[in-house]
This record gives C-alpha cells, structure tokens and sequence, in this order.
C-alpha cells in the first residue's frame, strides 16, 4: 500500500491536467478509425471477388450483430447466456411464421418478431435473474434445448425437423449477388444500430447501474441500483437485437431448420466471440466476429463435416476462459500498455472524461 | 391408460430415476465442493459409454467389465481436473466462469468422440439384450434391471463414503464451510479435488449403464445435461437427497406422460419444472442452503 | 437535513425482536435496538457476536427470520436492498468494497440511480451530477484522482471514496461497518473528522467498530453486542463501566 500515509497523495497512475493538444489526436484518430470501419464496410461488397466471398461478408456481419447483441446484457451485467440462440432462432421462426401465417409485410414481420421475442425474454429473466450465478446459465442452456425439442416436434406449426421456407422479400427477379448485397447492408444497419444502442446505453445512467452490477452486485444494490430491474432490461433489449438479427438473417437465408437454429454451437460463438474481442468495450465483440467468424468459415470450407470445429472451438473457449477472461485484445492492449509505461491507459481515460467535461459545460 | 401400461411406464421411470439420480448426485458434489455447475458432466457420461462400446467391441467382454478401467480413471482425471483447470479460475467469478470453462470441456469431448468414432450411432449387442423379465405382470428388459442395480449400488456406496468415512466428513464439512473446515485443518483444496474425481466417478458409472440399454451418438450429452440440470436445481443445487427425490420424482413423471405425449413432448416435463421452480422457489424444493447464496 | 416527521420518537432506526440463523447458529438472536436520531451511534462487541449480520438484516442483504426494522416510523423490514438505500440508510462494507474497474468518479455516480425508464436513459455524466459527485471527492480529499481505475488508488483512498459514493445517495442515517479496520493512524482521524462534520449536519451515523480509542471518542451512544444481542447500551461512559461488557469481552 504505497499511498496508505497520505489519504491525499496521488495514486500511482498520473491524471495530471490534460494536455491541449492529445485529446484532439485521440479525437482525430478515433474519427478516422470510426471512418475507416465505415468505408471498408460502405466498399466490402463491389471490392468482393465473387458472390460467395460477399456471402461470407453477411454471414460474418450477421455474427458481429449477434456477439454485439449478446454483449449488451452478458457485457455490460457480466451475466454470461450460452442460450442465446433461442432469441436469434425464435426471431428467426417468428418472422417467417408471421410472413407465411399472415401474409404480413416482411419487414413489419422482423420488427413483430423481435418484439415478441422480447416479450418471450420478459418470463424468462423473471425467472432465471432473481438468483445469482448459475441460475442465469443453467436456464439459457435449457431455453435452448426445450425451444430445439419443440420446434423440431411441431410439426403443424413450425414444419418441425424438415424445416421452414422462408419467403425472400425481395422477388425472384433479384439475382444472387444482388441479394446478398443488399443483404449484406441491411445487417450493416442493424450493426450500426446495435453497436448505437451499446454506446447510448454505455454512457447512461442504466448503463453505469449495469456495469456497477457487473463489478459488484450486493456494493450496487446497496447503493440503490435496483438490480433486478436493470439486469431484466439489458436481457429483454439483449433478446430483441438479437431476435432482429436471426430475424433478417433467415431472410437471407431462405430456410429454417430448428437443428442450426437453436444450436448451443451458435450461442458458443456468440459468447466465444464476445469475449475474445473483449466484452467491456463497443468494438470488442464485432472485432471477435471477425476473427472467429471467418475462422468458422475456412474451418467449414477445409475440414467439411468432421468434428474438429467442435474441438477447435472447444480449445479455444477454454483458454480464453483460463487465461485471457477480460478477452485477446484487451490483454494484448495492456500487455503492450504496460511495456511502455503504465500510466498511458489511464491518462487516455483521463483525457477523455476531460473533454466530456467540456463538452457538457458547453 | 391401462393399468397395465400405467405400472409399466411407472417400474420404467424408477428404472430411469436410478440413473438420474445417481448422475445428479455427482453433478451436486461439484456444486458441494466448489460452487461449479459441471456441464461436462454428461459428456463424460458419453465418453464412459463409449469406451463401454469400445471395450466390448475389442475384447468381445461384457461392457459391465470396463468399470474396472473407467471408474479409476475418471477419478484422476476429475481430480487433476479440478487441480489444474477449475482451480486456476478467479474465485469472484468462479460459477459463472466455471460454466464456461466445462462447457468448452464438453464441446471438446463430444468434438473428439465424433473425430475418432465419427457420428455413426452405437450400440452394444449382448446376449442378454432382448431379454426381458417379468415382475409382477410388468415385462422389464434386463439390460435396465442391471443399469438400474450399478446405479442403485453406486448411490450406496457414495453415501457410505460421505457419512461413514473421515473424507466424507471432511467433504460435508468442506460444502457447508469452506472457512470453518480450513481452520480445523482440513485440505479443502484437496478435498475439492477428491470430491471432484468422485463426481466424475459416478458419470462412468452411469455411462457404462447407458451403454447397456441406450443407442449412443456424440451429440447425445446435451440430451442428459438439460434434464440433470432441472433435477439440481429443483432439488436445490447442493443437496444430494434433494437431486435423489426430484430425480426420481422426475423419471417417473417423465415416463408417465410419455405414454400420451410421446418421448419428445415429455422430455419438456424437466424443463417445465426448471421454469417453475425458479419462479416460485428459487432455492429449490428439498434442501439446498446454498442455492440462495449461489 | 430533514427531520422525523411523524411519531414523536426521538429514533427513527429500530429493530426488534431480530432474529437470523444459520444452520443452527443463531448469529442474531431477538434483538431489539434503538438508536438514536442525530447522534454518533457505535455497535460494538466481540467477533463473531452477530455485529454484521445484524447490519445485513437491516440494510436488507439478509432478510431475518422473524422480528422487524423500521426506520421513520415504517416498516422496513424484508425490503430489497435498494429500497432501503433510497429510504434514506446508506452503508460502507466491512474490508470497503468498490467497483474496481471503474473509474473513482464513475464509482460515486453509480448511487444516482433515478426513478423512472426516460430518468435512466439520460447521460449519466450530466453536469448537476458530475459537479455533486466532484464536490464530495473533493469533500474526502481524493478529487484529483476521479480519473483514476478505483483498483488502482490504496486502500485508504479506497475507504474515502466507499464514503463519497454513500454520502452521493444523500442518505440521512450512514451506516459505516468498520470504518477504521486496516488503515493508518492518521487516516483514522480524518475519517473521525468527517463523520463529525456530517453528524454536524443532521445526519445519524450507526458505526459497528473495534478501535476502542475511536468508538469511545466519536459516540454519543453505544450499543454493545454480545452472542446475537444487545447487552448494555448508554453513553460511552457507563457503557465502560458495565460489568456485563467487560465480562463479554474479556470473559471474566
């Protein structure tokens, strides 16, 4: 305890006054970056070789919104769901069940059914969020597999295992490579939403709640953090970005098959992906998509159908889990961080607040 | 439904309930010893009814003899297990983190069972297979009979070992007061491996039984896991008598509604009760102090 | 600062007939407490006589097996641990507890946490609160670190800011749970200094302690606890001199 003599003296990391000219690079560079992400997502599809390097490009973009769904509850609650694909499969089923039972506009069917789904995660996080721990886990894995029993017996409703057709919304005079286009910018905007909700929520009074529950959950509650309020709403946003994502997903797709849709290896990714990336920051997750999402599809594309994605995923979990729990690129950042000098993360931040500061005065 | 069939799908359940509750019981030790709800637990299952398979595939022995093999090294390995994984985990996040980490156990396993025996279904043929006994007008196959007896024994067994032995006391000690039992100088950390090897000890117990009776494929687990986790959690995570009652309570409803429902829809009977034990009782209907804690 | 309203009672914090066990073991066992509105309340007692838990059952982290709280005239008992907080009782934990990874300015304005959806889905760095929030960083002496990871600054610095983030909830009764335990001489003071001024200011103080010197310095009123009950109860004074108290802590 090296400052324990004096209450007042300064702590280790220095948060001296902030420069005048860092905060404005830090700015700058965030932009570009900002900017950059955009353009390359913005030119991906006319730089795409082929349509099925364009199909890879969705089905990656469609994992990003997935991970960053999945972080706005297991991120910023830090209560983990390897379930979540009974929200991206039940988002899925229900647009194309409103689409062919009623005869709904498509779109409206993907907004519908992310509202049912959210409705459906009000119950569920009723009953799995009043205890700590295991509860919240134990029952996202069993929504799974109760949701994969059913669908797969339905066989009135849901067409059970032979799966569901769903209709395209746009006609068949779009060709292939057109679909996937548009496609591929429609779950870019369902991304940017995503990844808009995360930051509003980040920098709200919700959101400090949350991240106070996630760090200490008896400290936030005896601070008057009403915790079982705020973890049920993260999980019922969590639930409806993730229900639009297997929504617009199964629009592409054309096809429903309840053993891919409620899979536990989809809600493995999501949690794999997420924590890779790093689950306490904005971009960790859609990062951690990229990575692991393309690796899921070389994977897919050389070994086909044996079991080795299974293993790699597996290992790979598992040392994430043993060794880097605050995800790769976290560690990598502070591992770096601290070879040049410790003191950098914190006069980031520092700066930052600073400008906040300003911004808010203004 | 007959009389006939109603004491038919009941003798079935207990049958089933047996192995329930024997795999539950295991699943409660880890939770006991380390506050760590063991997904792997099902796939190790698996695995031991694999090596079952394999056993009797080779030698042409009765699978029932590859205990002598399996039971021991299940042991070790639940013990280094919990030595060189579970142990490594922060203990502030310790359960939640410990879902993740045997869950990336689990997909391992049943990724490798898949690789080396590839996703062909298995199952053992025995001379005694197709035999069935009758017991008071009920016709029960052997195969069950035997499973439900290893289970039985097993269950036995383990609560001689937890009420009669100075490690079982130690155990009960190291569950209900990890501090206490440091201080009157018990190993926990020891003590929570031993426990854990004795956990993972029960999974190849219970997976040689499946293999007598059951088709087996690499995906099976996810099949035991759900239902094991209902019956822990509405026993109330922690206590073994409880997992025991709401396994079999569990089994025979299970077994019951099949007749009308079909196996399908009355698999949903666990998770059902899931549900609806979180929702009224959070910490379980038999016992389970530590639920509320945990 | 407001004042009780209702019931003449010169107390708005009471139990009775509080009782919590655990497996067998009675950690609080009937007790019945008041104390007293305005003033430096001490609990003190031997390990183990029940001192904390008696704080968890109050603030709610418990609920107790039978007896009742009631603090300005209403029922509290059972309330979930927020509600109580915004009835008006903050609390420190015993070895202070904090949200390491957030930022010390972070850590106080967790405590703003508004009634109403459109309430919480404002910035939670608005200027009103960012101002108060500073204003009491500076009030314990640790504003030139709001930048700084909370798992960062000592443990000391830690304590002072546990203390910024209660007093951001404006609580009238603070409940300290061993505010002087691990941390120097001269911090100790600092923190005494504090809860004088803020006593000064109206409000009530309810501090479980071991530093004999402190508790004896800063109390108006002692409630000692032995075996999950209060057994003297007085001024620190007579509270020195009662032959059950030396008893219980010496085991005469």
């Amino acid at each position: 305890m090296p400052n324990a003599s004096s209450p007042t003296g300064a702590a280790r990391p220095a948060a001296s006054s902030p420069t005048g000219a860092r905060p404005t690079a830090v700015r700058v560079a965030r932009t570009a970056g900002l900017l950059a992400l955009v353009a390359v997502v913005l030119l991906f599809p006319s730089l795409a070789a082929d349509p099925f390097i364009l199909s890879v490009g969705v089905v990656i973009l469609s994992y990003a919104v997935l991970a960053t769904s999945w972080n706005l509850v297991g991120g910023f609650t830090g209560y983990i769901s390897l379930g979540h694909a009974a929200y991206s499969g039940l988002g899925g089923y229900a647009t194309a069940l409103l689409i062919l039972r009623t005869g709904m506009n498509p779109w409206l069917a993907l907004l519908a059914g992310g509202l049912i789904v959210a409705a459906v995660a009000i119950p569920v996080g009723i009953a799995s969020l009043r205890v700590r721990g295991a509860s919240f886990v134990i029952t996202s894995i069993a929504l799974v597999l109760i949701l994969q029993l059913t669908f797969q017996s339905w066989h009135t409703f849901t067409g059970g295992s032979n799966g569901l057709r769903v209709p395209r919304p746009f006609g068949t005079e779009v060709l292939r490579p057109e679909q996937h286009e548009r496609f591929f910018y429609l779950h870019a905007g369902l991304l940017a939403l995503a990844l808009l909700t995360w930051w509003l929520i980040e920098r709200s009074r919700l959101g400090a709640g949350l991240k106070a529950i996630r760090e200490d959950e008896d400290k936030a509650q005896a601070l008057g953090v009403p915790t079982f309020a705020y973890k049920l709403t993260a999980l019922v946003v969590s639930a409806f970005f993730t229900a639009l994502g297997g929504g617009l997903y199964a629009l592409w797709f054309g096809y429903l098959d309840p053993i891919f849709q409620f899979s536990i290896l989809v809600g493995t990714y999501m949690v794999l992906m997420s924590l890779l990336g790093g689950v306490r920051s904005l971009f960790g997750p859609l990062l951690g998509a990229v990575v692991v999402g393309y690796a899921v599809e070389v994977f897919k594309s050389q070994y086909g159908d044996t079991q080795l994605h299974l293993v790699a995923t597996g290992v790979l979990l598992g040392l994430v889990v043993l060794f880097m729990p605050d995800g790769v690129i976290p560690a990598l950042t502070s591992f770096v961080n601290r070879r040049r000098g410790a003191a950098s993360i914190r006069e980031v931040s520092a700066e930052e607040l600073a400008q906040q500061r300003e911004e808010a005065a203004r | 439904m007959t009389g006939a069939l109603f004491a038919q799908s009941l003798v079935l359940g207990i049958l089933l309930g047996g192995l329930y509750a024997l795999l539950a019981a295991g699943l409660t030790l880890y939770f006991g010893v380390m506050r760590v709800v063991m997904i792997a637990h099902s796939a190790f299952l698996i695995l031991a009814a694999y090596l079952a398979w394999f056993f009797h595939e080779r030698s042409g022995l009765d699978p029932l003899l590859s205990l002598v093999i399996t039971v021991p090294l299940f042991f070790v390995v639940g013990y280094g297990m919990q030595r060189f994984l579970v142990s490594r985990l922060r203990p502030i996040s310790l359960t939640t983190m410990s879902v993740l980490l045997t869950f990336a156990v689990a997909l391992t396993i049943e990724g490798l069972l898949g690789f080396v025996w590839t996703g062909t279904q298995r199952r053992v043929q025995l001379p005694y297979s197709g035999t069935s006994l009758e017991v008071f007008g009920v016709s029960i196959a052997v195969v069950k009979l035997i499973a439900f007896a290893l289970a039985a024994l097993s269950l036995g067994a383990l609560y001689l070992i937890l009420r009669k032995t100075s490690f079982g006391r130690a155990l009960r000690a190291t569950t209900q007061h990890p501090e206490a039992a440091r201080l009157v100088g018990i190993d926990t950390d020891r003590v929570a491996g031993l426990g854990f090897g004795l956990g993972l000890a029960t999974a190849a117990i219970g997976g040689t039984a499946l293999a007598l009776d059951y088709t087996i494929y690499p995906s099976l687990h996810w099949h035991w896991i759900g239902p094991l986790m209902a019956i822990i959690v509405v026993g109330g995570l922690g206590s073994i008598p409880g997992a025991a009652i709401a396994a079999m309570l569990l089994g025979v409803a299970a077994s019951l509604l099949q007749v009308p429902l079909g196996t399908t829809w009355a698999q949903t009977v666990f998770y059902l009760a899931l549900f609806v034990t979180l929702m009224i009782r959070p910490q379980g209907f038999f016992g389970g102090r530590l639920a509320q804690r945990f | 600062m407001s004042t009780p309203t209702h019931h003449s009672t010169t107390h708005s914090l009471s139990t009775t007939g509080l009782t919590k066990s655990f497996g067998g073991v009675r950690a609080v066992d009937d007790a019945s407490v008041t104390f007293h509105e305005g003033e430096i309340n001490a609990l003190i007692g031997p390990n183990g006589s029940g001192k904390t838990t008696f704080f968890n059952c109050v603030t709610g982290m418990i609920r107790p097996d039978s007896g009742t709280v009631s603090y300005q005239g209403r029922d509290v008992t059972g309330l979930p641990p927020h509600r109580i907080a915004r009835s008006g009782i903050g609390r420190s934990f015993q070895l202070c507890r904090i949200f390491p990874r957030l930022t010390v300015l972070e850590n106080v304005l967790v405590a703003v946490q508004p009634h109403g959806l459109l309430q919480r889905l404002r910035g939670s760095r608005n200027a009103a609160d960012v101002g108060r929030a500073r204003e009491l960083l500076a009030r314990v002496g640790i504003d030139h670190l709001e930048h700084a990871e909370a798992r960062d600054i000592s443990y000391g610095q830690q304590k002072l800011l546990e203390l910024a983030g209660v007093l951001m909830g404006d609580p009238h009764t603070i409940m300290l749970d061993e505010p002087a335990g691990g941390v120097n001489p001269a911090l100790v003071d600092r923190i005494a200094d504090l809860v004088r001024e803020l006593n000064a200011e109206g409000r009530t103080f309810i501090i479980v302690e071991h530093n004999m010197e402190l508790v004896m310095g800063l109390s108006d009123h002692v409630v000692v606890f032995d075996r999950g009950r209060p057994i003297a109860q007085g001024t620190p004074a007579v509270v020195q001199d009662d032959p059950l108290v030396l008893e219980a802590y010496l085991g005469v």
